[in-house]
């Protein structure tokens, strides 16, 4: 390995708390650069976009305007849509199942993504200095993420918290006799809970990449001014892994809110997919089934489309927050 | 090594530094221990006879039997189970191409370029990473099948060339904008533009997130089963994630042995893909400092 | 800023003539055409099940194409659910498969839309025999006089009980015996042995209702699409067997709901439990438990209301090749050969030839025996209307409901008629 002192030259300081950040990755205004520079910008912006944009028009936008379009249809696949306002919307409303989904999925959100996180920064902090069996350990790690939602996983995770299985063994040694957990209403979500906190590997690996890129001159020179690990920890490394953070953050509640694959698996495939008494019925799922199963894919666009004004809420709301406490670089002056 | 230090202590005697490592490993092993449990479960489950799988207690087997892998051998349906695996390496490494390229190229434009209806657009990037995907299924199926490309592997391939993943150009877009604006100001100054600028200055810093798109986008696309189930058409052309599927229905007799013994067999190229990468992940960082 | 606004309004025009342009496509659909320049028809053929069912089915695809040289088959599977989904999303493109398995519970909802071929005409052009079918299965595809689907084999509702632990409480179980005799069997091998329960807790199986309604002369669907009971009759069923439920002889919604993806019975929780006799095939292979088939209880002692279902080979309505769609099926419900290599894979097979081809061994002769024992009951099936699947689904989740506790039965039945009154259309 080569040594790499030069990276000081970046001449890269602590941020310095005061950061302007906007909706999206935003430069300070350059001072009066010319039309001609502005437009040679606006030409490269879009030669680089150009993939992105005959993507998103070929086969992202087009599919998001037609389920938009069916949100307000009675569709049931084979015959044309039929336009019914807003009646798909004001049954979600009277539907109990909906509601059931939405807590559900609420549950799993609010309380599995802080614990996800929590893992995966912990383990990186744990991971990010060079060991020896560095390559071991990372790959341990990051194993349970490797198998993915199979069906394979769907199983092990019945039989470990199977009544008298190790789970539920070594709860009852604090007095906590659940039995079979899967089976049990109460219990069926949090095993999907920690399923997805342990597969924290994703969260882990992008964390641990943003650490790599904090200097290490940060640390010395604090340490040269007496602050300790805490004061560490969060003078430098919070702020300098904000950006990366705030993306594992977001993404995470993200897909949290779009959980399926997971919730099925360990629900088991079959007529009856909500897990024992409707406790594992995720938003994801309850769209499926009406969409694929119960043919009414008007409805379920409808539901689409209130989870994305959902999680559309939340995400604008992490992206104001943003200015407090996420750091960029390049505001850093 | 000395910048790879990361936030530990400078000083320290090498005693101490000798205990810390030592009850560094034993805390770590001992977190392994748990994590790994359920994946030892499924070890020790592949070499369980099928009828003593579904809600087995214990974790290893009393009477370990082989006959799980050997019968992997016969493939599924006339079709090796080789056909699935080179089937999949085929797409998740194509996946993995495609996704470093174009994504970065978007990337690069939101993170360091000042263009017209920029921020328009990165909020229209966000938002396609809202909309569960059930309900774009049938449009793009039939978008496809229009354009006649059922069975062949462009539906599955196509978004990854055109950066329809907002995930990797939202990461990157992240990456990109924790790198110093000095760097791209003094190449302006040399007289680069932006593709010199993009390819020479901040795809190499940007190595760690490279290396983590490309990690998983491979483990994605390697997992992935409703695309190549709704998309692909024949038994020869399946991928793992498909032939996994296919050891189990309601009215068989479920192959659960099979099945998870192929599930380890699966996962053995993502983890050696992993393993292969997670060491660029350190690289990349630690000589990015002499490229700048 | 002009400039800005410019460019995003004709990216919206382009984006809603890109939408538009799909929009179109959803109403329209497209059919894939497969034919090919020489003479060579290519079919396609999609079937649901696993790698053992696959073995077999290749084999016999094979065998036809050594038959029909001029006819290609491209055979595709998957796993029951994923074959839905992966179903129902070709064919809402027009690009459903040529040929496909189904089942007679989806011959109204997939009839109604208008996707199934009535291969009537193939029949009546001789590209298909109707003739030499058990038991009058000829007629089972038989839809308002369209034939949607030709049945390859067949099955009927069974009790599953284990011999030994009937044994040991001293119940024995014979034809004509009553629902009452059958819950006190339960208490009785509960009383015995207290690692077992008397029976799993089927009130929840659409299929085990329906024929006890039929044993009281009525039947779970109406012939006109609409349930065939009344909110009492339901609370009556339910409660019955909540009764039992409390009295601990029937195995608790949680352990079953764990047990999955196993039956209660082949986890070895109860002493017996109501399904479809080729089941046995499965729970023989989960469990060293040997289990056998035993008569469905009745109401008056005589009738058990019992029926063949079956599985369906079915076309699609938009296959350009009818008639080689026709002579497939014909191949793979008549041919002695297929009926050899199928064995009882999809049920006991539809024909007497393939029937008579295959001698049935181990627990496939159990099976034989036991649909030659109830096969003097036999009597039409009930009609499925469109909307029965999510029906039988509401069934089995709101009373799992009131199994876990979670709901009192009032609201439960309530809850299962509005559910299934909008499921069926009413």
């Amino acid at each position: 390995m080569t040594p790499t002192t030069t990276r000081a030259t970046h001449g890269t300081r602590p941020p310095t708390g005061k950061s302007r950040a906007t909706a999206a990755p935003g430069t300070r205004p350059a001072p009066a650069a010319g039309r001609r520079q502005g437009r040679r910008e606006n030409l490269a912006g879009y030669l680089f976009l150009t993939p992105w944009c005959i993507g998103i028009l070929l086969l992202t936008l087009g599919p998001m305007l037609v389920s938009l379009y069916l949100a307000f249809t009675d569709y049931n696949l084979f015959d044309s849509p039929r336009w019914i306002g807003f009646k798909n919307f004001q049954d979600l409303f009277q539907d109990d199942r909906w509601w059931t989904s939405v807590q559900v999925t609420l549950k799993y959100v609010l309380i599995g993504t802080p614990l996800k996180l929590a893992a995966a920064l912990a383990v990186a902090l744990l991971l990010v200095k060079p060991r020896k069996g560095q390559g071991f350990y990372r790959s341990a790690f990051y194993a349970p993420s490797l198998i993915g939602a199979s069906v394979s996983v769907g199983i092990v995770w019945r039989a470990i918290f199977n009544d008298d299985a190790v789970v539920d063994k070594s709860m009852s040694l604090f007095g906590w006799d659940v039995g079979g957990w899967i089976g049990d209403p109460d219990w069926a979500l949090p095993t999907l809970i920690t399923l997805t906190v342990w597969q924290f590997g994703a969260p882990m690996v992008i964390f641990l990449a943003g650490l790599k890129q904090v200097p290490g001159e940060l640390y010395e020179a604090a340490e040269m001014d007496g602050a300790g690990r805490w004061r560490r920890f969060r003078s430098i490394t919070l702020p300098m892994i904000s950006p990366v953070l705030f993306f594992n953050l977001l993404l995470e509640l993200i897909h949290s809110f779009q959980v399926f694959t997971s919730a099925v698996v360990i629900a088991g495939s079959g007529t009856n997919t909500g897990g024992p008494g409707d406790s594992l019925l995720v938003y994801g799922w309850y769209l499926y089934e009406q969409g694929f199963r119960n043919l009414r894919m008007g409805y379920a666009a409808a539901m689409a489309w209130m989870l994305m004004l959902g999680i559309g809420l939340v995400t604008a709301v992490l992206f104001k927050t943003q200015r407090g406490w996420v750091h960029y670089e390049e505001d850093a002056r | 090594m000395g910048a790879l230090r990361g936030g530990c202590p400078v000083s320290a005697s090498v005693g101490q530094r000798g205990a810390r490592s030592v009850i560094w490993h034993v805390g770590a092993l001992a977190v392994l221990a748990v994590i790994l449990y359920p994946v030892v479960w499924v070890i020790g489950g592949s070499f369980k006879p099928g009828d003593q799988i579904i809600g087995s207690l214990q974790l290893l087997p009393t009477d370990p039997i082989t006959d799980n892998y050997r019968r992997l051998s016969d493939g599924i349906a006339d079709v090796p189970i080789s056909t699935f695996f080179t089937n999949s390496l085929l797409l998740a490494g194509g996946s993995v191409i495609g996704v470093l390229f174009s994504c970065s190229l978007a990337a690069y434009a939101f993170a360091r370029i000042r263009f017209a209806g920029r921020d328009a657009l990165f909020t229209l990037m966000i938002s396609t990473l809202l909309l569960p995907f059930q309900v774009l299924i049938i449009p793009q199926y039939i978008l496809f099948q229009k354009l006649d490309l059922i069975n062949t592997y462009v539906p599955l391939l196509l978004g990854k060339y055109l950066a329809a993943d907002a995930f990797f150009v939202f990461l990157m877009v992240q990456f990109m904008r924790g790198l110093p604006r000095e760097l791209d100001e003094a190449a302006r100054l040399d007289g680069c533009g932006h593709p010199r600028i993009y390819w020479n200055i901040v795809l190499p810093l940007c190595r760690p997130a490279l290396i983590t798109s490309a990690i998983f986008t491979f483990i994605w696309s390697w997992n992935d089963f409703i695309g190549p189930l709704l998309y692909l058409n024949e038994p020869d052309k399946y991928t793992v994630s498909l032939g996994l599927k296919l050891f189990i229905d309601q009215d068989s007799v479920a192959d659960y042995g099979g099945m998870v013994a192929m599930s380890l067999v699966a996962l053995l190229p993502v983890l050696l893909f992993f393993l292969a990468f997670q060491r660029h992940l350190v690289e990349g960082a630690a000589t990015s400092g002499l490229k700048g | 800023m002009g400039a800005r606004r410019g460019t995003t309004r004709a990216r919206g025009v382009r984006a809603a003539a890109a939408a538009l342009a799909a929009l179109g496509l959803l109403a329209t659909g497209c059919g894939g055409g497969s034919g090919s320049g020489d003479g060579k028809v290519t079919i396609r053929y999609s079937w649901w099940g696993a790698k053992d069912r696959a073995e077999l089915i290749q084999k016999t695809v094979e065998m036809f194409e050594k038959e029909h040289p001029n006819i290609k088959v491209k055979t595709d599977f998957s796993e029951y659910t994923d074959f839905w989904s992966k179903f129902n999303t070709q064919a809402a493109g027009g690009n459903a498969p040529d040929v496909f398995q189904n089942s007679y519970a989806f011959l109204r909802k997939y009839g109604d839309k208008n996707l199934l071929l009535d291969l009537n005409g193939q029949a009546k052009a001789g590209n298909l025999s109707l003739k030499g079918f058990r038991d009058g299965l000829e007629k089972a595809g038989d839809i308002d006089g369209k034939l949607l689907g030709v049945p390859v084999g067949a099955n009927t509702f069974a009790l599953f009980y284990n011999p030994d632990a009937y044994r040991k409480a001293g119940v024995t179980v014979e034809a004509g015996w009553t629902w009452d005799d059958f819950f006190a069997a339960a208490e009785k091998v509960r009383k015995s042995d207290d690692t077992l329960y008397g029976a799993s807790d089927n009130a929840n199986v659409m299929y085990l209702y329906d024929l006890y309604l039929r044993q009281n002369g009525k039947a779970f669907f109406t012939k006109d699409g609409k349930l065939g009971f009344t909110e009492d009759d339901l609370t009556k069923w339910w409660g019955r067997w909540q009764q039992h439920a409390k009295a601990d002889e029937l195995v608790p919604g949680k352990k079953s709901e764990q047990a999955k993806p196993k039956a209660s019975i082949s986890a070895d929780l109860s002493a017996s439990e109501f399904t479809w006799d080729n089941f046995l095939v499965r729970f023989a292979a989960e469990t060293k438990t040997s289990l056998d088939l035993g008569p469905i209880p009745t109401t008056d002692g005589k009738r058990t209301g019992q029926y063949l279902s079956s599985l369906m080979l079915s076309g699609s309505a938009r296959t350009q090749h009818p008639k080689e769609v026709a002579q497939f099926i014909d191949f793979m419900t008549h041919d002695p050969e297929v009926g050899k290599v199928m064995g009882y894979n999809r049920g006991i097979p539809a024909t007497t030839s393939q029937y008579d081809a295959y001698e049935p061994q181990g627990v496939d002769a159990k099976i034989a025996a036991y649909e030659k024992s109830v096969s003097a009951q036999l009597e039409p099936i009930t009609p499925h209307p469109a909307g029965a699947d999510v029906a039988e689904a509401a069934f089995l989740r709101i009373y799992t409901q009131v199994a876990l506790g979670q709901t009192s039965m009032g609201k439960a039945v309530d809850q299962f008629f509005n559910e299934a009154d909008s499921a069926l259309g009413s």
